[in-house]
């Protein structure tokens, strides 16, 4: 019994054997529906670490003729020393029998050395009628876990519980579609537990996945952070020839209206591919997202009035932000004068940071059209990048919103993405260093200076902190 | 070797952009196995053979392309300055050693520019090792890099090369002249200069300046008779009492300063700008955020949850809607797999030939006794039974109307798992009704009552067949699936399920229809009143 365990889940068809399996081994391509039958073949999902595998989940097909297999199966048993032989011996029987191909595939893993994970719906009424299943999975004489997955919206699981307890050796409810993270791992951890020389090897599993969960969010920091100052710096740029005329109002009407169109498509884009991005890195491939087909009028676009008010921060937070932003810049005279200033260019360049925050909080400050010469007879007309630093923070709102739903949800659920913006409370748990350090290189993007590796590496740190902070900002909030 | 760690770390860059754009997944793959491939080698996976690696099994040549444009525009730049340099070496040297016949040529003049010359090697180093770049803005007009580029950020330290490399041409360029002049013409060397100063303080200074070489060569350290006899007032007429080839003494110190103060000055910071470059280089390669990126992936074992298997496109067709029947009177009630559980209305119960459980606990041979009982009622002469009035109200023909629950829906919505139900909800979800005739006459159907949310299995469809094989022709078996509630009615897609199942078996032997709700309700409150 070297090899990696298998787990094979089991149990009565269209209970929720594939989304137990879907979250498990995080794929959300796995067929899920409320169709019984969808599972026609059993299917391994094993987890691997440098190639090599730690455990396998088999997913399998619901039991169809519980009662004809037993029946089969105590006709041809004499005691109960021969239960398993007797098993393996219907199975070789029946593998080319269209009646019990269900029978066949989910049984086969059991035969091999797989432990039982029975899958039962916790929202439907406890009944006795699945005992023939029960007890041809006792026949296998394998280590057994029930699980009790609550698909709809009542809940019996307690009765579950107490009835599947004299069957089983560990009975467990986890919700495929909601439970936590912290749950997958315990989850997990039960598996191992079934078996003694399992459990070494799923606690090496779980600490591989927490530790990949951790990564996940600091490699989240880091894309958000690549995102923003994208976006923060980008420019619609057009060159012209000097004999093309855009001189006049009208024409530079006409000028700012096209770059403005392309500037606000490719903030958007940007946005959406920086979602793609979280996703991928959660692997959640195929999300429906709710706003996909929104446009500029949406409530939910990036630029809507909605999105400013719930995502802006306030005019308070901007200019403590600004505050220190500005005292760290201010510092820099004080270094000069090697602190014969006594500290005066940081206090002067914190009030001007704050008061120009708090400013200009309020303003809508859209990005204007520039013109300028370029030499050589061109002229090049720049739209972005964008001003107002609201916008920084509505994008940062909404992209920490979107990484907690998309770290929080599960691969069996298939509901559409539905981001319902939030308050902008969340960021008042920032501590101060991470509020300057984010603002101090919005700032510096927002001004076209170059920003250097430790203050982006600060930036990245701070954004870490945001999703923490708004982690337990929902955690609160729930 | 510095174009060595420059190249190195263009290539890697460039490497770096084009994987920018490829999965993580793939990438942190392909790193953990270089990783592990180095590790089972005994070898460091150090960048250099990361990039022999990855150059082995792709197409290297775009990513040289680009770093050997760099490098060879960086070369015309070196050129440019090894022109100039020796270029203007060769002016300066000329304006410098500048003779009339009429003056003297100034050492003092000599010793300035050579100082000034120093000052710049130094001034343009520290620049660079501070990356002051004054010509930025000038640059910033025509380069393309972005400004957090790694070209640009190359820029100051290559530069400063450049820069020390045309001072050492200028340096090599001016000493050639030099030694040309000396050869060619008869140059008068004297020294002047305006402040008050003796010959003794003059010869102390130049006696500093030579200290370096003093030892080596006597000849090129002048001593103080020289230095009295060769000093000159512009504004005095010649001295014609001086020997001529006094003046013509100099010429050994001044090579000698000049390559002392001009010439290794330049060599050593050139040599030393290499390395600058060379450091830069290796700093900018291990700070490289693709670097930082590169050791994460080597370092973490990649964790392959079992996320390839994708049949997500291969489900089952639940786009085709069938109608319910009405609720027909019947003489036979069915219950399957714990249906009898739950507490079924009266008017079900009421007045049947034969009531029996089927499926779920009962053994199979009680399911085959069920049915030969069952096909032996239905063989019993229709008349004697049709006779018989049913003492129940008589049922209208069942209205099925599929409510849309708004609530639930929206319960629905959120749950993933029930996601799939929309497709069949929304067709169902029209309020028409649904008015079928009766099917066939009422002592020939079957009531099989069954749980709604419990999937029909292989062993109904069994079941079901067996009856087809045993009852007679005219015999009609009508599944009745109920809720957990029995007021309310099943959930659509529930129904959509046992629909399909009536559809793919044998659609002329069995229908599905529900309980009406509002009778439910009226005959379990009689039920709890009795």
């Amino acid at each position: 019994m070297n090899s990696a365990p298998n787990f094979a889940v089991v149990g009565h068809p269209n209970k929720g054997k594939s989304s137990i399996v879907a979250t498990l081994s995080q794929n959300d391509a796995i067929a899920i529906a409320l169709e019984p039958g969808t599972t026609r073949s059993s299917q391994s999902y094993p987890l691997s670490v440098d190639g090599k595998i730690l455990y396998t989940l088999v997913d399998t097909p619901g039991f169809q003729r519980p009662r004809k297999v037993l029946e089969w199966l105590e006709a041809h048993s004499v005691s109960a020393s021969d239960h398993s032989d007797t098993l393996k011996a219907f199975v070789g029987q029946h593998k080319d029998d269209e009646r019990f191909t269900d029978e066949c595939e989910l049984l086969t893993p059991l035969i091999e050395g797989a432990g039982i994970i029975y899958v039962v719906d916790g929202s439907v009424p406890y009944s006795a009628q699945h005992e023939a299943e029960m007890t041809i999975l006792r026949w296998t004489g394998r280590p057994s876990l029930a699980l009790i997955n609550t698909i709809g919206f009542e809940d019996y699981s307690d009765i579950w519980q107490a009835a599947l307890g004299q069957f089983f050796q560990v009975v467990r409810k986890f919700n495929a579609v909601r439970a936590p993270f912290e749950q997958h791992l315990s989850l997990l951890r039960a598996f191992g537990q079934l078996e003694p020389q399992w459990e070494k090897t799923l606690d090496k599993a779980t600490q591989y996945l927490s530790k990949q969960r951790q990564q996940r969010r600091s490699q989240s920091a880091s894309i958000v952070a690549k995102a923003l100052s994208d976006m923060m710096s980008y420019q619609e740029k057009r060159t012209f020839a000097q004999h093309e005329n855009v001189g006049s109002d009208a024409d530079q009407g006409e000028l700012a209206g096209k770059l403005s169109k392309r500037w606000y498509e490719h903030q958007r884009e940007r946005e959406q591919s920086l979602r793609k991005s979280i996703e991928h890195l959660y692997q959640h491939q195929r999300i429906r997202r709710q706003e996909t087909e929104l446009n500029w009028h949406s409530t939910q676009d990036l630029f809507s009035q909605d999105s400013r008010q719930h995502w802006a921060v306030s005019r308070r937070y901007l200019a403590s932000a600004g505050f220190g932003a500005g005292a760290i810049g201010g510092a820099s005279i004080d270094a000069l004068t090697f602190g014969a200033s006594l500290g005066t260019g940081a206090l002067l360049g914190g009030f001007m940071g704050a008061a120009g925050s708090y400013y200009y909080g309020a303003k809508l400050l859209s990005p204007a059209l520039k013109i300028a010469s370029f030499g050589k007879g061109l002229t090049t007309a720049t739209f972005g990048p964008m001003q107002d630093s609201q916008f920084a923070y509505i994008v940062l709102g909404r992209a920490v919103d979107h990484w907690w739903h998309i770290s929080h949800r599960n691969h069996a659920g298939r509901d559409l993405l539905d981001l319902v913006p939030g308050d902008n409370h969340w960021i008042e748990g920032l501590d101060k260093d991470s509020r300057r350090s984010i603002q101090r290189t919005l700032d510096k993007i927002r001004k076209q200076q170059p920003t250097d590796e430790s203050l982006q590496q600060r930036f990245t740190e701070a954004l870490q902190e945001c999703l923490a902070v708004y982690e337990k900002w929902q955690a609160d909030k729930a | 070797m510095t174009n060595r760690c420059v190249r190195l770390l263009l290539d890697f860059d460039a490497c770096a952009q084009r994987d920018s754009g490829q999965d993580s997944v793939f990438l942190h793959r392909r790193d953990r196995k270089f990783a592990l491939t180095c590790e089972e080698q005994g070898e460091k996976p150090t960048s250099k053979r990361w990039m022999a690696y990855i150059n082995r099994f792709n197409d290297a040549e775009a990513e040289s392309r680009q770093a050997l444009q760099t490098l060879r525009s960086w070369r015309r730049i070196n050129s440019g300055f090894v022109a100039f340099g020796a270029l203007f070496g060769i002016l300066s040297m000329l304006g410098l050693l500048f003779y009339d016949g009429g003056q003297r040529i100034n050492i003092t003049v000599i010793i300035a520019f050579v100082a000034f010359q120093l000052l710049l090697a130094l001034f343009t180093t520290v620049q660079s090792l501070a990356g002051w770049q004054p010509w930025r803005l000038v640059l910033r007009r025509f380069q393309k890099n972005a400004p957090n580029d790694i070209k640009t950020k190359l820029q100051p330290v290559l530069m400063a090369k450049a820069a020390q490399l045309g001072g050492l041409c200028f340096a090599f360029a001016g000493l050639l002249t030099l030694l040309t002049m000396v050869l060619l013409q008869d140059l008068a060397f004297g020294w002047s200069t305006t402040l008050e100063t003796d010959a003794q303080a003059y010869h102390r200074f130049i006696g500093i300046i030579a200290a370096p070489w003093a030892w080596l060569w006597s000849l090129a350290a002048p001593d103080l008779a020289l230095v009295e006899a060769t000093r000159f007032f512009r504004a005095s007429s010649p001295d014609t009492n001086i020997n001529p080839a006094l003046w013509g003494q100099w010429w050994p110190f001044i090579a000698m300063l000049w390559i002392m103060w001009t010439l290794l000055p330049r060599a050593i910071l050139y040599f030393t700008a290499g390395l600058i470059v060379e450091r830069k280089a290796r700093r900018l390669l291990a700070t490289h955020p693709a670097a930082a990126a590169l050791q994460y992936r080597m370092q973490t074992p990649t964790l392959e949850t079992g996320n390839e298997h994708n049949d997500s496109v291969d489900l089952p067709d639940i786009s085709q809607q069938f109608a319910l029947s009405p609720l027909p009177n019947a003489r036979v009630l069915l219950t399957w797999a714990g249906a009898h559980d739950t507490a079924l209305p009266q008017t079900l119960n009421a007045d049947k030939m034969v009531v029996a459980k089927v499926g779920g606990s009962m053994t199979l041979v009680d399911d085959r006794n069920t049915v030969a009982k069952v096909a032996s009622a239905l063989s019993k002469k229709s008349s004697s039974i049709s006779d018989t009035k049913p003492k129940t109200k008589a049922q209208k023909p069942y209205e099925y109307k599929v409510k849309t629950p708004k609530s639930e829906d929206k319960k629905a919505q959120a749950s993933g798992q029930e996601a799939q139900e929309s497709a069949p909800h929304k067709v169902s979800a029209t309020t028409s009704t649904i008015l079928k005739t009766s099917l066939k006459a009422d002592d020939h159907n079957v009531l099989l009552v069954t749980h709604s949310w419990e999937p029909p299995t292989g062993e109904l469809e069994d079941f079901i067949a067996n009856a087809y094989k045993n009852w007679p022709k005219t015999a009609h078996i009508v599944i009745v699936p109920v809720a957990t509630n029995m007021q309310r009615e099943p959930q659509p897609h529930h129904v959509q399920q046992w629909l399909r199942f009536a559809n793919r078996t044998l659609p002329d032997f069995v229908s599905v229809s529900l309980l009406p709700t509002d009778e439910v309700s009226s005959t379990l409150q009689d039920t709890q009143h009795e």
